[in-house]
């Protein structure tokens, strides 16, 4: 039997080590480590309740406006305030850029190493594996539109900065408003922007996702999870929709209930004091400041492959290529969506006015990794509890009674080389880990 | 700096262009070599990392290509595992810069913040920090949790977190901004390519990029000396009554704005929120007063 390391994964956002047993060319042992502690919700508590949509967009630097939308919403939750349907088309509109861009640069900047060896000059590009297959004509096709990613990428940056000011970290999405002044104009430069995008993503990305799944056939095979998989539903609208709040549990669908939410800390690095959660860097057998959420007991996975099986645009199965080409297509179904919605904003006159109360508000929405939850507490305008649920603590949690969702794709891995452990990283890799998100939720109260 | 005051405000969009051209031409005709960069990412959000990508004049490419070897990033390096950190410790041993992003967790040693498992030694950001800090040529503190804190150093500081120059005692060049503007970083790096030393203020940041306070420059000003004041968010006036922090946070955003110059916080109708400042966010707050 061989233990083996690898920390860091690198190509990720945040800090993730992975430790695995391997016996006769298969993984039988897996544990995922989340490797940074932040305690937002520590930091949030006792602060001004608007302060929060600014804050908790800090957590993460790839995914800031989800945490925005989650906050904004848990605050309208909580003061009872719904917003026009033209807000909720914008700030769904800047959502959808950010997530755009994640989809990107996921795929290009994060991906698509594990499988093209590059030619390019710079140290970065430096490899240490060997299994690379695409023939060099292929591989040279790819390398350009890497190059040509990073201009898309950023454009959907741009698309975020016309409607929030700045990105990462947009200004924009506020509870029952957007700050953004729309003119015909800049809702022409919007659509520019979008079918520039989606270009690129039908012509280039869907074609590179394809090349790369035909050469990496195999992986169809490896980094299969339960066939668990959760949404809180995303673009969900009175007259269309993607994907609506459910669940498949063992392969059957049902509705979303989320009094099955609960939250374990039995392997993380925390304890109860006193009804509190504190950290606790020696407990014995914790490897993980990520902790367990689970859905009606059940790990589940979240993310673009949930959603498009969630939607019925993707057949009921899991590996490390379908959560690749999953999120490859969505990009491309999110920019068709993001062109009905474009059609629909219009300038408006922004008038809010908050009244806040002792309350509270929950905020669930679908984002970049999938399932987000914010939850706030009110103690009139200021704040008295916050808890966060990230996506990435759903796919990245330790075990409780079962392995977390991406231990279980791990184990049982067939190794090809066991000098030269290429698969590990390609499937932690697939599920696009965030652990500056993941490691700073907190028990629901 | 007096004599160069005409170009910074005149010139703001084309500075760090300008600056790293001259960077690439030194480096192609062999006046100075092109430098080793270790970019660290520490107890943050990896969004300094994500405002680089969306560098536009230059960008990210012609950085990688032209102007630096950058031979460890966990963002953006190919290698894993053992060979990715060995890539850091070979780096030690030569000349570099040390560029490091997110604030330092001392708490528990540092346990808090892990970047590396070497040869069964848990490597955490605040040991790597310290070594590479002690032998780096120049040492860039990119963001503002590194420059002084920001966001992860909050109260009540959970990680228990520190800026970089609190952690190494050293000289620092600080480039606060929440995130920092991928032309501050790259600026800042094409400037210590082909100069000794980059003139910085107390504060440790460059003039060259905050040299002036957004009020200074921004675009709303003729409101605040007319005294016509925005009331709500969206109104086009002057927000100072609204909590705008643009008289108290020196940076260049008016004049040189967000991806591709398209916008920035003021310009879509929201308050500057000091995120570039020594105190942000503990000093800041409310962001917004309504």
């Amino acid at each position: 039997m061989v233990k083996l390391i690898i920390d860091p994964i690198t190509r990720i956002s945040g800090f993730l080590g992975v430790e695995v047993e391997i016996e006769k060319n298969k993984i039988v042992e897996a544990k995922v480590e989340g490797n940074l502690f932040r305690g937002f919700e520590k930091i949030l508590k006792g602060r001004y309740a608007l302060d929060a949509v600014y804050l908790t967009e800090r957590i993460c630097g790839i995914c800031s406006s989800a945490h925005a939308l989650a906050a904004t919403l848990a605050l309208e939750n909580a003061l009872n305030l719904v917003p026009t349907e033209n807000v909720i088309y914008i700030r769904d509109l800047l959502h959808s850029f950010d997530i755009i861009q994640n989809h990107i640069r996921h795929f290009y900047l994060f991906t698509v190493p594990d499988y093209v060896e590059f030619d390019f000059s710079s140290p970065l590009y430096e490899t240490c594996h060997k299994d690379y297959r695409i023939p060099d004509k292929l591989s040279r096709k790819i390398q350009e539109d890497y190059l040509k990613s990073i201009e898309f990428s950023k454009l959907a940056h741009v698309g975020v900065a016309l409607l929030g000011g700045k990105a990462p970290h947009n200004h924009g999405i506020l509870p029952g408003i957007v700050s953004v002044s729309l003119d015909r104009l800049k809702i022409e430069e919007i659509k520019s922007i979008i079918n520039k995008i989606k270009d690129f993503v039908d012509n280039c990305m869907l074609e590179d996702v394809n090349i790369i799944s035909m050469y990496y056939g195999d992986y169809f095979e490896k980094g299969k999870t339960y066939n668990n998989f959760l949404s809180f539903g995303l673009f969900d609208y009175e007259d269309f929709y993607y994907v609506k709040p459910s669940v498949i549990i063992n392969g059957v669908k049902s509705d979303f209930d989320v009094n099955k939410i609960h939250e374990n800390i039995n392997y993380s690095w925390y304890e109860v004091h006193d009804g509190q959660v504190v950290e606790n860097i020696k407990k014995k057998g914790a490897y993980s400041f990520v902790k367990s959420p689970r859905y009606d007991k059940m790990p589940v996975e979240v993310g673009p492959l949930a959603r498009m099986i969630l939607s019925g645009k993707y057949n009921l199965k899991s590996s490390t290529m379908d959560r690749i080409i999953a999120r490859c297509q969505e990009a491309s179904n999110i920019l068709r969506i993001m062109s009905i919605i474009v059609e629909r904003i219009e300038p408006f006159k922004k008038e809010v006015k908050y009244d806040f109360k002792v309350s509270s508000g929950l905020g669930m929405v679908d984002t970049t990794r999938g399932a987000l939850l914010h939850y706030v507490k009110l103690d009139y305008d200021k704040i008295d509890g916050y808890d966060i649920i990230t996506p990435s603590a759903w796919n990245f949690s330790p075990r409780d009674d079962f392995l977390g969702t991406v231990e279980k794709a791990l184990v049982d891995t067939f190794i090809d080389d066991i000098n030269d452990v290429v698969e590990v990283g390609r499937i932690v890799r697939s599920f696009d880990p965030c652990i500056s998100c993941a490691t700073h939720v907190t028990l629901r109260r | 700096m007096k004599n160069c005051l005409w170009e910074v405000i005149n010139n703001k969009n084309s500075l760090s262009k300008a600056l790293a051209e001259e960077a690439a031409v030194q480096i192609r005709f062999g006046k100075t070599k092109k430098p080793n960069v270790i970019w660290i990412e520490a107890t943050g959000c990896s969004g300094n990392t994500i405002s680089l990508m969306n560098a536009d004049y230059p960008d990210l490419i012609y950085l990688l290509d032209n102007m630096i070897n950058l031979k460890f990033s966990n963002s953006l390096m190919v290698c894993d595992g053992e060979r990715a950190f060995e890539s850091f410790l070979k780096t030690l041993k030569e000349d570099f810069i040390l560029v490091v992003e997110g604030a330092v967790s001392t708490k528990e040693d540092g346990l808090f913040n892990i970047i590396a498992n070497y040869k069964g030694n848990k490597i955490t950001a605040y040991d790597a920090i310290k070594m590479a800090g002690a032998k780096a040529k120049s040492i860039i503190a990119v963001g503002t949790c590194a420059s002084f804190g920001g966001v992860s150093k909050a109260y009540p500081n959970p990680s228990e977190a520190k800026s970089v120059k609190e952690v190494l005692q050293k000289d620092v060049i600080n480039l606060p901004g929440c995130p920092s503007h991928p032309e501050w970083i790259i600026g800042t790096l094409a400037y210590i390519i082909t100069n000794e030393k980059i003139e910085v203020d107390d504060l440790g940041r460059p003039l060259l990029f905050y040299g002036f306070t957004i009020h200074d420059f921004c675009e709303r000003r003729v409101y605040f000396n007319n005294r016509i004041f925005a009331k709500n968010i969206g109104e086009p006036w002057c927000m100072f009554k609204l909590g705008c922090r643009g008289p108290v946070t020196k940076t260049d955003c008016p004049k040189r704005r967000w991806n591709n110059k398209v916008n920035w916080p003021i310009g879509d109708n929201t308050p500057c929120i000091g995120c570039a400042n020594a105190y942000f966010p503990d000093g800041m707050e409310p962001f917004i007063r309504l």
